[in-house]
C-alpha cells in the first residue's frame, strides 16, 4: 500500500518538472526529439498515475472499510459480554446507534483521511526541504506557520472537542426516539398520539441541527484561519524578500522560485487542517465507541470457570438476597430466600405481582447475581461456572416473550440451530402450536415479523414455548408461559408437559391456580420473601397466604 | 471487476416482501437518477437566497484567490524595478485581499452549512412526519432498523452532497466552462485539441454512474440490514442470553457485516477504476498540447508566451477536474440514499380519511360489525369472516375464542387501525372510515395483550393519552388499576424513569399501568385486550371491582381466557377462526358454545372448593 502511496504521490508531482523539462529542453531550442521524449514520459507518468492511483484506491479502502467491519463486530461482540443490567439501563437506539452512525462517521476518516495524510505529509516534506534549499532565512519566515498551526489547531480542538461530542449524542438521541416510537408503534396510533410525536422528534432534529451547526461555525473560522495565516506569511516573504532583493542579497529568480514553492507549501497544509476536522469528527464518534468499550462487564465469567457438566437439574438457593440497581438505594426484590429444589421436580411459584417471582427465575439463568448469597445446580455455585453452560441446559419461557424476524422454524431452532424438521415439528406439537403452523400461508416458513408482530399474543407464546423445549433442557423455567393462551390449548399444553418433564426439574409461574395445582411443590412469595411451601393439599390446609391467593382466584372463577 | 457479490436478499426485508419490493438494480434509468437528483435539489428551495449567496460568495472567493498571484506578480515587477514603497503598498493590498477572502471563505461555509443542515432538518422532519402517517399494517412487516437506517445514515450522505457537493460540482462545471471559453478565444486550435478527451470523459462518467449507483444503493441497503440486525440482537438480547447463542449471533452479525464489507469493496472497486480513469484521460489532452502546440513554437506559428499562458490555463483546470469527479461521486451516493428516502417517502398510506371528514358524532359507544372480514397483507386466509355484531352501548362483552380466533383483530378494528377488507365498522351509526382518526382514537382506549411502555417516568406513561391530567386525576387512574400502591414504593414514585418497554416493572406492574393509561383517556369505548394475564387473582380480583364502577356508562370490550375475568360482561362473543359462533349470556353460552363449556368446566373444581370452605371465607372477608 505505502508503495502505491509513494508511486501515486510521485506520479502527482511528475507533470511539473516534465513540462519544465518540455519547455527548456525541447520547446526553446527547437529539439522536437527532447519534445517527444517529454511527451512520451508524460503519458507514462499519467499511466502510471492512473495505476497507483486505482491500486491506492483500492487498497486504502480496503484496509478502511476492513478497519470500520472489525469495529463493528467488536462493538457487537463486546455488548453481548454486558449484563442483562446494563441493557435495562441503557436505550437500545443509542447502542445501535453506536454500531451505524459512529462507526459511519469514521467512514470519511478512513476513506480519505490515510490518502490526504499520507500524500500531504510526503508533499511537506520535500517542499520544506526544497525552501531550505532555496534560502534559509526566507524559509525559517515561512516556517513560522508551524507553531501558528499548533496553536490553532489547539485551540480548535479544545473549543470544538464539546461540540462534536454533542452531535454524536444528538444522533443517538435522535436514533432513540426513532426507534422507540417505531417499536411501539401500536400504542402511539391506538391513543392517536402522532401529532406529539412528530413535535418531540423535530425537537431533537432541531437539537440536533444547532449541535452540528456549532461545528460547522468552529470549522468556518479554523480552515479559513490558517489560509489566512499563509497568506500573511507569503506576504511576508515577498516583502522582505522583496527588500533583499533591492539590497542586493538574493536574485530574483530564487524569490520568484520561492514563492511558487510557497504555494506547495501551503497546499498540504490546507489540506492537513482540513483533514484536523475530519479527525476531530470522527474521533468524537471513536470516542463514543470507545467508552462502550471499556464499559466492564459486570457479569464476566472467571476465565478459568468450569463449564458445567450436564446436570441432573438440583437447584438450591442459599440464602440469596437481591436488588436491582448498584446502589443500597433499591429496595429488595427478593430477601433471605432459602429454597431446595430437587432434581426432576417440578415447584411453582405463586405470588402477587411484583413478588420477585420473576426476578428469582432471573436468577437461576443468571441473568443477574444474587446480591447476598449464592444460587448452586447441582452443587455448583453459578458464579464459579461458565454461564453459556448453564444457560444452554436451560429452556427459558420469558414472560415478555420476544420472537426474531424469521420464520417460524428459525425461531423454533434458535437454541438449537442444527434441529431437523421432525424435531421442530415435535416441540411444536408438544406445545400444541403444529396445528395453527400448519394452517399458515408457508407452515413453519412463514415470517412472523419483528418480535412477532403477524402472529397473535398466544401464537407467540407458543412459539416461544417450543423454543424452550427444542433444546431438550435439563431445566425449564416457564414465567407465565400460558398466560394468554386460551383453556384449551392449555389442556393440550399440560398433556404435553406432564411427558415432557418427566425426569427435568421446573419452576412454574403462573397466576392461574388451576395450572400449578399438580405441581409437586408450590412456594409463595410476598414482597420478596417466601412466606409459605408445600404441595396444594397442604397449602388448602394450612389456610395461609396460598390459601387466600386460591380463594380469590376461585371465587372468581365462578363469579 | 472480477466477482460480483451475490446479489441475493439474504434477510433484506425493506419493502421485500410480495409486491410490495419496489427498489430495482436496473442499470437502465439514468433518467431515474436525474429525477431523484432533481428531487433532491428541489428540498433546496426554501432555502435558495442562501444558496444563491453561498455561490455569489464562493465566486468572490475564486476571483480573489486569482487575484493574489496576480498580486504577486505585480510585487515581484516591483522589486525587479527596486521600487520599495509599491513593493509594501501591493503587499498591503496582498493582506487586504487575503482578509476580505476570509470573510468570503467564512461566510460561505457558514450559509452552505446552514443550508445542508436544514435540509437534513427538512427531510428528516418529512420522513418522521410520513412514518407517523403510515397505517399499522405497515409497520407488522417492517424492521425498525431498516426504517431507522433511512432517517440517519441516508439522510447523511444527501446532506453532504447538499450542502457541499452540489455548490462544488456547479463551481467547477462553471469554472470549466469558463475556463474552455478563454482558451477557445485564446487559441481555438489548441482549445479544440485539448478537449479533445472531453467526450470520452463524459462516456465514462456516464456508464461509472450507470454502474456505481445501484451498487451504493446496494451498500445502503446493506448498511440498513445491518442496522436491523444489530436493532434485534440488542432488544432481544434476553433471549440470545437465555439460549446462550451469542456465538451464534456474533457469527450472523459477522456475516452481514461481511456482506457490507463485500459490498463497500465492490463499489470501491468501480471507484478504483473510473476515478484515475476520469483524471487520465484529461492529461490526455494536456499530452496533445504539449505535443502539438510544442511543435507550433517550433516552427514559429506560435509565441512561447502564447504557449505558456495557454498552458496554465489548462493546468488551472486540472483541479476543478477533479473536484467535479468527487462531487460527482458524492451525487452518486445522495442518487443512492435519495433513492431510498423517496421509496418511503412515496409509499402512500393506505389508511386515509377523506379531507375535511367530521369528527365522531357524541354517542354512547354503539359499536356494531357489519359483514366485516378482514384479510392481512400477506396471509392466505381470513383473519375475519362475515362478522355480524352489535354491542349496545354501555355493555360488557366478552370476547371469548382460542388461540388467533381473531379476537384481537376484532377489536383493533374499533379505533380503526385496520380497515376491514369488506363490511362495515360503524361507532354510534357512524361508519368508522368516515370521520376523523384522531377523534375515533380519542374515544376509544385500548390496552393491548403486549403492554408497551415508553422509557419515559410512570406519571408520563400514565398520562399519555392526555399529557394535560392533573396529579389527582392520574391517582385516581393508579388506583383503579391497582397501580398506585407499587408506584408509591418505587423509588421516585411517580417521577421514577421506567427503563424500555418497561422492563424495569414486573409483568403484572407493567399490566397495570397499561390499564391506567387506558382509564385516563376517559374512553367512550374502553378495550381491554388480556389485559390482567400477568396480575395475580387477589390484585386481578380488586381491578375488577374498579373496573365495575369505571364501566359504567361505557362500552367495554374484554378480552379474555379466563372465566374471572369474563364474568365481568353481559354479553359474551365466542370467535373461532374468525367467525362468531356462539353470542349470549353466561347461562346459554354454558350450554351451546363447547369452548365456553370448557372455560366453565375449568372453573368448576374451585367451585367445589368454594362449598367446601364457606365459612373461612367469610371469616377472612371480614
Ligand atoms: N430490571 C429491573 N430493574 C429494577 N427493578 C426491577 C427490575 N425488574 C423487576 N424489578 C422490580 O422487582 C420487583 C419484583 O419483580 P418481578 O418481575 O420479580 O415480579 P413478579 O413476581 O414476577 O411479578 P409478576 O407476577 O407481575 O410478573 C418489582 O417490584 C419490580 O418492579
Ligand atoms: N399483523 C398481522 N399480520 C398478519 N397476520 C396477523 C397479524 N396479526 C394477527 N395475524 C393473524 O391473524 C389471526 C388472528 O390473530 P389475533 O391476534 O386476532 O388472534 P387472537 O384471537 O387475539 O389470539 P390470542 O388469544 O392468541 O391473542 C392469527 O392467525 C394471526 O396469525
Ligand atoms: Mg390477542
Amino acid at each position: 500500500m505505502f508503495i502505491a502511496l509513494i508511486a501515486a504521490t510521485a506520479a502527482t508531482l511528475a507533470p511539473a518538472p516534465l513540462i519544465k523539462m518540455a519547455i527548456d529542453k525541447g520547446i526553446v531550442p527547437g529539439d522536437l526529439t527532447q519534445l517527444n521524449i517529454a511527451v512520451a514520459a508524460f503519458i507514462g507518468f499519467a499511466l502510471l498515475l492512473w495505476a497507483t492511483s486505482a491500486v491506492q484506491t483500492y487498497l486504502v479502502g480496503w484496509v478502511g472499510q476492513r478497519a470500520l467491519q472489525d469495529l463493528r463486530v467488536r462493538i457487537f461482540e463486546h455488548l453481548q459480554t454486558l449484563s442483562i443490567g446494563f441493557y435495562s439501563r441503557k436505550q437500545s437506539g443509542v447502542l445501535v446507534s453506536r454500531m451505524t452512525n459512529d462507526v459511519q462517521a469514521l467512514d470519511q476518516l478512513v476513506s480519505d483521511g490515510i490518502v490526504t495524510l499520507f500524500q500531504a505529509t510526503l508533499t511537506l516534506v520535500g517542499t520544506v526541504v526544497i525552501l531550505l534549499w532555496l534560502d534559509v532565512g526566507l524559509a525559517l519566515i515561512s516556517f513560522i506557520i508551524f507553531p501558528l498551526m499548533v496553536g490553532a489547531s489547539l485551540a480548535f480542538r479544545i473549543a470544538s472537542a464539546d461540540a462534536y461530542r454533542i452531535t454524536r449524542e444528538k444522533i443517538g438521541a435522535i436514533t432513540s426516539y426513532l426507534q422507540e416510537t417505531i417499536s411501539g408503534v401500536r400504542v402511539v396510533r391506538s391513543f392517536g398520539q402522532e401529532p406529539r410525536h412528530v413535535a418531540a422528534f423535530s425537537e431533537l432534529n432541531d437539537q440536533n441541527r444547532v449541535a452540528n451547526l456549532k461545528t460547522v461555525y468552529l470549522n468556518a473560522a479554523y480552515f479559513p484561519a490558517i489560509e489566512l495565516m499563509s497568506a500573511a506569511l507569503t506576504v511576508a516573504v515577498l516583502v522582505y524578500g522583496g527588500f533583499q532583493v533591492i539590497d542586493g542579497s538574493i536574485t530574483v529568480g530564487v524569490l520568484v522560485a520561492f514563492i511558487a514553492a510557497l504555494n506547495t507549501f501551503f497546499d498540504p497544509i490546507g489540506q492537513l487542517s482540513q483533514l484536523y476536522t475530519t479527525y476531530q469528527s470522527g474521533m468524537a464518534a471513536l470516542d463514543k465507541i470507545f467508552e462502550l468499550l471499556d464499559e466492564e462487564p459486570d457479569l464476566v465469567d472467571d476465565h478459568r470457570a468450569p463449564a458445567l457438566p450436564r446436570i441432573n437439574g438440583a437447584i438450591d438457593f442459599e440464602g440469596v438476597s437481591f436488588r436491582y440497581g448498584e446502589d443500597d438505594a433499591g429496595a429488595w426484590a427478593l430477601r433471605d430466600i432459602s429454597l431446595k429444589v430437587p432434581a426432576g421436580q417440578t415447584v411453582a411459584l405463586v405470588g402477587s405481582t411484583g413478588a420477585g417471582k420473576s426476578t428469582l427465575a432471573k436468577l437461576v439463568a443468571r441473568f443477574y447475581d444474587p446480591t447476598v448469597g449464592s444460587v448452586l445446580v447441582d452443587g455448583h455455585d453459578l458464579t464459579k461456572v461458565r454461564a453459556s453452560s448453564l444457560r444452554s441446559q436451560l429452556g427459558i419461557v420469558p414472560q415478555e416473550g420476544f420472537l426474531f424476524s424469521g420464520s417460524i422454524r428459525e425461531n423454533i431452532a434458535f437454541g438449537r440451530p442444527d434441529a431437523t424438521d421432525a424435531q421442530i415439528a415435535d416441540a411444536a406439537e408438544a406445545v400444541g402450536a403444529d396445528v395453527f403452523i400448519q394452517e399458515m400461508s408457508a407452515g413453519y416458513d412463514t415470517e412472523v415479523g419483528e418480535r412477532g408482530a403477524q402472529l397473535s399474543a398466544g401464537q407467540r407464546q407458543l412459539i416461544a414455548f417450543a423454543r424452550a423445549l427444542i433444546a431438550d433442557p435439563r431445566i425449564l423455567v416457564l414465567d407465565e408461559a400460558t398466560s394468554n393462551v386460551d383453556i384449551h390449548t392449555e389442556t393440550k399444553i399440560e398433556e404435553g408437559l406432564r411427558r415432557l418433564l418427566a425426569g427435568r426439574t421446573a419452576i412454574v409461574i403462573a397466576h392461574r391456580l388451576s395450572t400449578i395445582r399438580s405441581a409437586g411443590s408450590i412456594v409463595v412469595l410476598e414482597h420478596g420473601r417466601i412466606v409459605e411451601s408445600g404441595t396444594h393439599d397442604e397449602l388448602i390446609a394450612a389456610e395461609g397466604a396460598y390459601w387466600r391467593l386460591y380463594r380469590d382466584w376461585a371465587t372468581q372463577a365462578v363469579a | 471487476m472480477d466477482k460480483r457479490p451475490e446479489r441475493i436478499h439474504l434477510h433484506a426485508r425493506f419493502l421485500t416482501q410480495g409486491p410490495e419490493r419496489l427498489l430495482h438494480h436496473d442499470n437502465t434509468t439514468l433518467c431515474k437518477a436525474l429525477a431523484i437528483f432533481f428531487r433532491l435539489i428541489g428540498f433546496l428551495r426554501p432555502y435558495r437566497v442562501g444558496v444563491i449567496w453561498s455561490f455569489v460568495l464562493a465566486s468572490l472567493a475564486i476571483v480573489a484567490t486569482v487575484s493574489i498571484p496576480w498580486l504577486t506578480g505585480a510585487a515581484v515587477n516591483q522589486i525587479d524595478s527596486g521600487d520599495k514603497s509599491s513593493l509594501v503598498k501591493i503587499a498591503i493590498a496582498i493582506g487586504g485581499v487575503s482578509i476580505v477572502r476570509l470573510g468570503l471563505t467564512v461566510g460561505r461555509r457558514i450559509v452552505a452549512g446552514r443550508i445542508s443542515l436544514g435540509v437534513e432538518f427538512d427531510l428528516r422532519n418529512r420522513l418522521y412526519g410520513h412514518l407517523q402517517g403510515l397505517e399499522l399494517g405497515f409497520f407488522d412487516r417492517q424492521q425498525t432498523g431498516q426504517l431507522m437506517s433511512r432517517a440517519t445514515v441516508d439522510l447523511q450522505s444527501v446532506r453532504f452532497f447538499l450542502g457541499y457537493g452540489l455548490i462544488f460540482l456547479i463551481q467547477s462545471a462553471l469554472t470549466l466552462v469558463i475556463g474552455a471559453t478563454a482558451m477557445f478565444i485564446l487559441n481555438p486550435k489548441l482549445a479544440a485539441i485539448s478537449l479533445l478527451p472531453v467526450p470520452a470523459v463524459v462516456l465514462v462518467a456516464r456508464r461509472y454512474g450507470i454502474k456505481a449507483r445501484p451498487a451504493l444503493q446496494e451498500v445502503q441497503q446493506r448498511i440498513a440490514e445491518l442496522t436491523a440486525d444489530a436493532q434485534e440482537n440488542v432488544s432481544g438480547v434476553r433471549v440470545v442470553k437465555a439460549f446462550a447463542r451469542e456465538e451464534r449471533q456474533a457469527e450472523r452479525f459477522r456475516h452481514t457485516v461481511t456482506r457490507v464489507f463485500d459490498q463497500s469493496m465492490y463499489s470501491t472497486k468501480l471507484r478504483a477504476f473510473y476515478n484515475p480513469l476520469i483524471g487520465f484521460l484529461p492529461s490526455l489532452g494536456l499530452v496533445a498540447i504539449l505535443y502539438v502546440g510544442g511543435r507550433d513554437v517550433v516552427n514559429g506559428s506560435l509565441t512561447l508566451g502564447g504557449f505558456t499562458a495557454f498552458y496554465a490555463y489548462l493546468l488551472m483546470m486540472l483541479g476543478p477536474m477533479r473536484t467535479l469527479g468527487v462531487a460527482l461521486g458524492m451525487a452518486q451516493r445522495a442518487a443512492a440514499s435519495g433513492a431510498r428516502i423517496f421509496e418511503l417517502l412515496d409509499r402512500e398510506p393506505r389508511l386515509v380519511t377523506p379531507a375535511g371528514a367530521p369528527d365522531l358524532v357524541a354517542g354512547a359507544g354503539r359499536v356494531e360489525f357489519r359483514d366485516v372480514s378482514l384479510i392481512y397483507e400477506g396471509a392466505t386466509e381470513n383473519a375475519l369472516t362475515n362478522i355480524d355484531l352489535t354491542v349496545q352501548a354501555g355493555t360488557t362483552v366478552a370476547l371469548v375464542g382460542t388461540t388467533a380466533s381473531g379476537k384481537t383483530t376484532l377489536s383493533s378494528l374499533i379505533p380503526r387501525l385496520y380497515d376491514a377488507t369488506s363490511g362495515t365498522v360503524l361507532v354510534d351509526g357512524v361508519d368508522v372510515r368516515e370521520v376523523s382518526i384522531p377523534s375515533l382514537r380519542n374515544s376509544v382506549a385500548l390496552v393491548t395483550d403486549d403492554p408497551f411502555l415508553f422509557s419515559e417516568t410512570v406519571a408520563e406513561n400514565i398520562t399519555y393519552a392526555r399529557p394535560d391530567a392533573s396529579v389527582e386525576e392520574i391517582e385516581i387512574a393508579a388506583r383503579r388499576a391497582q397501580a398506585h400502591d407499587f408506584i408509591e414504593a418505587l423509588p421516585e414514585g411517580y417521577n421514577t424513569l421506567i427503563g424500555e418497554r418497561g422492563l424495569t416493572l414486573s409483568g403484572g406492574q407493567r399490566q397495570r399501568l397499561a390499564i391506567a393509561r387506558a382509564l385516563i383517556a376517559d374512553p367512550r369505548i374502553l378495550i381491554l385486550d388480556d389485559a390482567t394475564s400477568s396480575v395475580d387473582a387477589s390484585t386481578e380480583h380488586e381491578i375488577k371491582e374498579a373496573l365495575r364502577a369505571v364501566m359504567e356508562g361505557r362500552t367495554t370490550f374484554i378480552i379474555a381466557h379466563r372465566l374471572s375475568t369474563i364474568s365481568l360482561a353481559d354479553v359474551i362473543v365466542v370467535l373461532e377462526r374468525g367467525r362468531v359462533v356462539a353470542h349470549g349470556s353466561h347461562d346459554d353460552l354454558a350450554r351451546e358454545s363447547e369452548l365456553y363449556a370448557a372455560i366453565v368446566e375449568k372453573g368448576l373444581p374451585d367451585q367445589v372448593f368454594l362449598t367446601r370452605k364457606p365459612v373461612e371465607t367469610e371469616v377472612v372477608g371480614l
